[in-house]
């Protein structure tokens, strides 16, 4: 799904862009520098989507910025709970890349 | 929770497959008649399976030629479908995942919830799969330009 998260956005102009394989790693990435969105899958190994934003919400270190999640799982509770973890905003799969804009675009907008 | 009749389930499935291909893959598909009963499969180099359980269970398996496969592949990852090679399993597990995953919203919304499991991906050239339980299957045919994909529901019978 990285890849083709990353080929949808090529393709919106968004040529920048810092991948992660999992949760630990985009923990170290974020660490490293600045983003200005974060885009994460639900399902991933290692540290599962929800756990990845807990520890990126709970790190003061860190600086937080917008986080969108990729889910296949349109479920209010599943989105109640992303949404309390501290998720910006959900794109449910699939997607068209005009919806990805959008969301990109709204979550930027703050 | 509710029953959903089986035909009301493949056309979810229909609709279901119909969705990612246009969204994600950015192709249109032309739907063929749903084929019911254990008739041979279509020979394929590719069958990617998802697992649903829940209210109902089942299977969502997805078949296809490896020439469509790697079409499909270079489609989501922005790739010409020559260059594809390791990339096509895990780009076909992600349209499974997709299908079933649509397929499992429309299930719980009509009043039959489910979860999905991950999917499996097999790549070869002599194989069949066989389900042990009694189960009840519709096979799905798809053209997807001039490529035949098909996606098949396996229900176990209640």
């Amino acid at each position: 799904m990285r890849r083709i998260i990353i080929n949808t956005l090529n393709k919106l102009g968004h040529t920048e862009v810092v991948e992660a394989a999992n949760g630990r790693e985009g923990l170290d990435r974020l660490a490293a520098g600045p983003v200005d969105v974060i885009i994460t899958d639900w399902n991933m190994p290692e540290m599962s989507g929800i756990e990845f934003i807990r520890s990126f919400r709970g790190n003061d270190k860190l600086p937080q910025v917008p986080v969108l999640m990729v889910t296949t799982n349109a479920a209010k509770d599943d989105i109640v709970e992303a949404l309390r973890a501290g998720v910006t905003n959900y794109v449910v799969k699939p997607f068209t890349p005009d919806t990805m804009r959008e969301k990109i675009e709204s979550v930027l907008a703050g | 929770m509710q029953a959903i009749g089986q035909e009301q389930t493949v056309a979810f499935l229909v609709d279901s497959t119909c969705e990612v291909f246009e969204k994600m893959v950015l192709r249109k598909l032309t739907q063929g008649i749903p084929i019911e009963g254990d008739a041979l499969r279509p020979r394929s180099n590719v069958v990617a399976t998802v697992s649903f359980a829940g209210a109902e269970s089942g299977i969502v398996a997805f078949y296809s030629t490896r020439d469509a496969a790697c079409e499909i592949a270079g489609a989501l990852l922005g790739m010409d479908p020559a260059e594809v090679n390791g990339d096509m399993p895990d780009a076909i597990g992600e349209v499974s995942n997709m299908i079933a995953g649509a397929l499992r919203t429309k299930m719980t919304d009509a009043g039959t919830p489910c979860a999905i499991s991950i999917p499996t991906v097999t790549v070869g050239s002599d194989f069949y799969t066989k389900y042990v339980s009694d189960v009840r299957r519709v096979l799905c045919p798809f053209k997807m330009g001039d490529q035949e994909i098909f996606v098949e529901l396996i229900r176990q019978k209640q």
